[in-house]
């Protein structure tokens, strides 16, 4: 039941994800789902969950697998160290995290793609879209809290 | 090394060369099936979207018809107006011909440029003055009657002075039974005809003409008709109030003509 509910959550951000833009820049909600994986289910269900999402994504991008993989992987299983050694959870922590780590996500597939494949924008627009899709989901963080185990 | 962060580490390693692989060659062929598989799940995705943004896009896509099809109504109108107006505009001309073809002391016709600026002086201003032959005193008429006279003139202008200002006068004669006066105006809308004595029959809806005894405005011209009268038990002479067939505030263009 509980993975049939991680699917919907997953395809929801997808088709919500396809089906906005703002200033021609789509946000990164898959990235908040392995993020709130990691911080729900702790780092090794965080990095499978990130994983699946990320090569889900990257398979729905025509592109070639692993950047997402790799990067949504990362955020599930670091995103859940953040709350069960460093911090304890509150709404600004929780919106200022979200933002680092959607930063990182979407850095992270843009420097893979331009390693393994081409640059996919120039770095400055990459900068604008990236900061963008932090800022984008950054309010999430006010909801997303973690799980009892790890508050 | 603890197990959790081994497990990272291989999965990074995994995944870099996955894309160190992927890099130098084609997608590997599992992946191809997965990504065909979920492509079609993207197809659906895409499908089901469009069906349900359909009926939205096609709401917006009217709503910008409408709009579109309101502007050009207003164009449409606009230019119909106009028409209107240049129609409006022929038939005027069309009469003030007629007038000139009729009248043999015709001078010129002037078109309306203003009015007085005050509620109290009914005067207009002409487009023409002594240039075009305009005197004082001239006669100024519409295809329907009197509409007054020239008050002042200047090379280019001149002041009409209207048939309901208070310093209006002109010697008039009753159609129906020949009676003589004077219809003076009373600076609001209506008239008075003065002089017609107790004992005229004078009926409601009479026509007024001019009667040419002033010496002043030619005989025959329409001024206007009785709209009230009253008989007072004292006096010598009748309460008769007229409607001038000219309304002024409706004039654009008159025909102006020699005094007697």
């Amino acid at each position: 039941m509980i993975y049939l509910l991680w699917s919907v959550v997953f395809l929801f951000a997808l088709v919500m994800q396809g089906s906005i833009s703002l200033f021609d820049i789509m946000p990164n909600f898959t990235a908040l789902v392995a993020f709130y994986a990691g911080i729900k289910y702790g780092d090794i269900r965080g990095l499978t969950i990130g994983a699946v999402i990320g090569i889900i994504e990257d398979s729905l991008s025509g592109a070639f697998i692993g950047p997402n993989l790799l990067s949504k992987g990362l955020v599930g299983y670091m995103s859940s160290f953040l709350y069960e050694k460093f911090f304890v959870w509150n709404p600004l922590l929780g919106t200022i995290s979200v933002a680092m780590f959607t930063f990182a996500d979407s850095l992270t597939v843009f420097l893979l793609r331009s390693i393994f494949d081409r640059m996919p924008v120039s770095a400055g627009t990459a900068l604008l879209i990236i900061v963008v899709q932090a800022l984008v989901n950054a309010p999430f963080g006010l909801f997303l809290k973690p799980g009892k185990q790890q508050a | 090394m603890p197990k959790k962060w081994l497990l990272l580490l291989v999965f990074v390693i995994v995944s870099l060369s996955l894309m160190t692989y992927e890099s130098n060659r084609q997608h590997l062929l599992p992946f191809k099936f997965l990504s065909s598989a979920l492509n079609r799940f993207h197809e659906t995705k895409t499908s089901l979207l469009n069906n349900i943004s359909a009926p939205f896009h096609r709401m917006m896509l009217r709503e910008e018809e409408n709009v579109r099809l309101k502007t050009e109504i207003g164009k449409m109108l606009e230019e119909q107006y106009a028409c209107r107006e240049v129609f409006l505009e022929n038939k005027h001309l069309r009469e003030i011909l007629a007038l000139k073809e009729k009248e043999r002391r015709y001078v010129t016709s002037a078109r309306v440029i203003g009015r007085s600026s005050d509620q109290w002086s009914n005067t207009l201003i002409l487009d023409k003055g002594t240039s075009s032959g305009i005197a004082k005193d001239m006669i100024a008429v519409t295809e329907k009657g009197l509409a007054g006279k020239i008050s002042g003139v200047t090379d280019s202008y001149s002041y009409l002075l209207l048939v309901g200002d208070i310093n209006f006068s002109v010697a008039v004669r009753l159609q129906e039974n020949r009676a003589e006066g004077v219809v003076s105006g009373t600076g609001f809308r209506k008239c008075q005809l003065k002089y017609i004595p107790y004992e005229e029959e004078v009926k409601k809806d009479d026509i007024i003409i001019t009667s040419g005894l002033d010496m002043l405005f030619p005989r025959g011209i329409p001024v206007g008709f009785v709209s009230s009268v009253n008989k007072k038990d004292i006096g010598f002479f009748q309460d008769i109030e007229v409607q001038p067939f000219v309304d002024t505030s409706k004039i654009e263009i008159v025909a102006i003509v020699r005094k007697e």
